[in-house]
């Protein structure tokens, strides 16, 4: 389960994050919804520890990140907003590398990793340098060293960014499996249609703030909107910066 | 094994052994430095013993075929063929009165005018001004021996040289500038690399995700750091393998210098650079982390490339002596790499002390990094 508990984040004189509280609870999707500059990225990354809030907490299993960051990344995985691969490294070593940061070894590893390349159809590029690999590939290796150590929990920053179609269903068929093994799965987007496909709860982030929370139904009704296109556009008061 | 530093190092070299810039920059500097001074040395050796005539304007050779004689007798003729551009002619003027101030005992002034600070044309100026006087001080025998005195009358002193300089300290001045090169390849060798794994790490945006593993900032850079290490003394190793490979086959001995360099003096050699290697690729992290890209690391790091430079060229150059230096890093190294060249007996003491304290050095600068790491301003040039 991972909290978040009124963060406050100011960068020089910007606010970012201002009084941030929700949860993403085990064995579901939530589903950070808002425009660009939000607060999204900040959020997530204030979780995982690489940003100190101001005040607030974010807890990962109980664990705060910020006072013991060791403990809890033990137990995450991590798609972050900028990933970057290797050149030189195969599509095998670079997830195989991050596995073994994670304390996994020898035989144990290497199954795992086969196993994650396998589930995410990259059995052809597996062993190829990454130097080359299209957009849709070098998120599939950075999707395969998210979850190749099997987290309990999985915080992903625009996980659907330049995927194809083929791409994109094995990615939602990848989050539903994991939430029904129990994974409490945390991820941001501004895509409407892959909130909704896919979320049990919506949390809309604006300026900081929860503008909304609940799950796709929830939130149309309380607009009184049937789309949540529509219903997100009356949460948060404008359209700008919202992909369909 | 599965502690994070080794795991981070061993990821980093299969990296950066595949990358072949860094293996290139590796090695050519390894190569490539010693190679150079080789045929410096090559040059300066054949001008040194160079005994082929000196050609040189002569005017009024009329006046003085004896000494002209002479002068050929020294291998030293009248130019035929004009003076290289660049070069500025050496001219030996005889005077008209030569006859006559010879026959009534005067001195005969002959003019040599060159320009003596010209490196080129020293020996030749030498040759020259030697031959003169020479022939001056036959005259000045034959004008005693005709007034029934002995020539010995004219040597008060006869100073006798013995040149007690070794074959060994000759050597050193030689060597140490090729030490120079020794100390600075450890400095060149891991450069691409550390700055492939900061700056390099940052460009290609592979940083966060690193950050955001459970390993810490430390137990990373350490990694890294060892990493670029290797590169580092690797060419530290190649320089001081190659070296004497290369001295063997200049023609020192022409030039009374002769370079032994055994095994086991090799091997210590390769010891003190250890260290130097940390140090080297701590100071490049330092600095290469801080930029955010490849380009703005390999800016800083040409400037920082000038530290090691300076320190050594201006202890070498100013003929600084301290005890001082034999605890420093960097001077350390360098100036028992000195006593090993020279054959004098080497400072076991010092040469630890230095050792341990550029480890030190090494170690806090490591740990800054991790500090540095570890602040979101830094991570993310807030």
């Amino acid at each position: 389960m991972i909290e978040v508990k009124s963060l406050h984040k100011t960068f020089s004189k910007v606010i970012a994050l201002d009084g941030l509280s929700f949860s993403a609870p085990e064995g579901q999707i939530t589903g950070l919804l808002g425009p660009n500059g939000a607060g999204k990225t900040t959020c997530l990354r204030t979780i995982y520890g690489l940003l100190r809030a101001d005040s607030g907490q974010a807890l990962i299993d109980g664990v705060d990140a910020n006072l013991n960051p060791l403990q809890a990344r033990r137990h995450i995985g991590i798609f972050p907003d900028k990933f970057g691969l290797y050149e030189r490294l195969t599509a095998r070593e670079q997830v195989a590398y991050f596995a073994t940061l994670h304390g996994m070894k020898g035989e144990h590893r290497d199954q795992a990793v086969a196993e994650v390349l396998k589930r995410l159809d990259m059995d052809a590029i597996a062993d190829r340098r990454a130097q080359g690999f299209s957009q849709g590939q070098r998120m599939k290796v950075a999707l395969a060293q998210a979850i190749v150590h099997q987290p309990k929990h999985l915080i992903l920053d625009e996980p659907s960014r330049g995927l194809d179609v083929m791409s994109t269903r094995v990615l939602r068929d990848l989050l539903r499996e994991l939430r029904q093994q129990g994974t409490s799965i945390l991820f941001s987007s501004h895509v409407m249609q892959e909130v909704a496909a896919l979320c049990d709860q919506v949390v809309v982030i604006a300026k900081g703030k929860v503008a909304a929370q609940g799950t796709t139904e929830e939130l149309c009704e309380l607009t009184g909107e049937t789309a949540l296109e529509e219903a997100f556009v009356k949460i948060i008061g404008t359209d700008e910066g919202i992909a369909a | 094994m599965s502690n994070p530093i080794s795991i981070v190092w061993r990821k980093e070299l299969k990296d950066a052994l595949r990358d072949k810039r860094s293996v290139m920059a590796a090695m050519s500097y390894a190569f490539f430095g010693p190679l150079l001074m080789a045929v410096a040395f090559y040059v300066l050796i054949s001008q040194l013993t160079d005994e082929s005539d000196v050609e040189i304007d002569i005017k009024g050779a009329e006046h003085a075929p004896a000494l002209i004689q002479h002068l050929q007798d020294q291998g030293i003729v009248e130019r035929t063929k004009p003076w290289p551009a660049g070069q500025q002619p050496i001219i030996l003027e005889i005077a008209g009165h030569w006859d006559e101030h010879i026959a009534s005992a005067q001195p005969a002034e002959v003019i040599l005018r060159a320009d003596f600070s010209a490196q080129k044309q020293r020996t030749e100026i030498r040759r020259v001004e030697q031959a003169v006087s020479s022939y001056s001080r036959q005259l000045g025998y034959i004008r005693l021996q005709m007034r029934g005195l002995a020539p010995q009358l004219i040597t008060a002193i006869d100073l006798v040289k013995q040149d007690t300089a070794t074959k060994g300290s000759r050597a050193a001045i030689l060597m140490g500038s090729v030490l120079i090169f020794m100390l600075l390849s450890v400095f060149f060798s891991g450069m691409n690399v550390a700055i492939d794994i900061s700056a390099g790490e940052r460009e290609r945006n592979s940083l966060e995700l690193l950050l955001s593993q459970p390993l810490s900032s430390h137990q990373l850079v350490w990694g890294k750091a060892l990493a670029a290490s290797c590169f580092a003394i690797f060419g530290g190793i190649l320089s001081v393998i190659l070296i004497p490979i290369i001295f063997r086959f200049l023609p020192l001995h022409n030039i009374g210098i002769s370079v032994v360099l055994e095994w086991p003096m090799l091997l210590l050699i390769m010891v003190l650079l250890a260290p130097l290697a940390l140090f080297a690729t701590a100071l490049q992290l330092f600095v290469s982390f801080r930029a955010k890209s490849f380009k703005e690391a390999q800016t800083y790091i040409s400037f920082l490339l000038m530290v090691p430079m300076l320190a050594v060229f201006g202890v070498e150059f100013s003929r600084l002596k301290n005890q001082i230096l034999y605890y420093l890093p960097l001077t350390g190294q360098h100036q028992a790499l000195l006593d090993i060249i020279k054959g004098e007996t080497l400072q076991w003491l010092p040469m630890l002390i230095s050792g341990l304290f550029t480890i030190a050095v090494s170690m806090l600068l490591l740990r800054l990094i991790g500090r540095m790491l570890n602040s979101e301003k830094v991570v993310f040039g807030l």
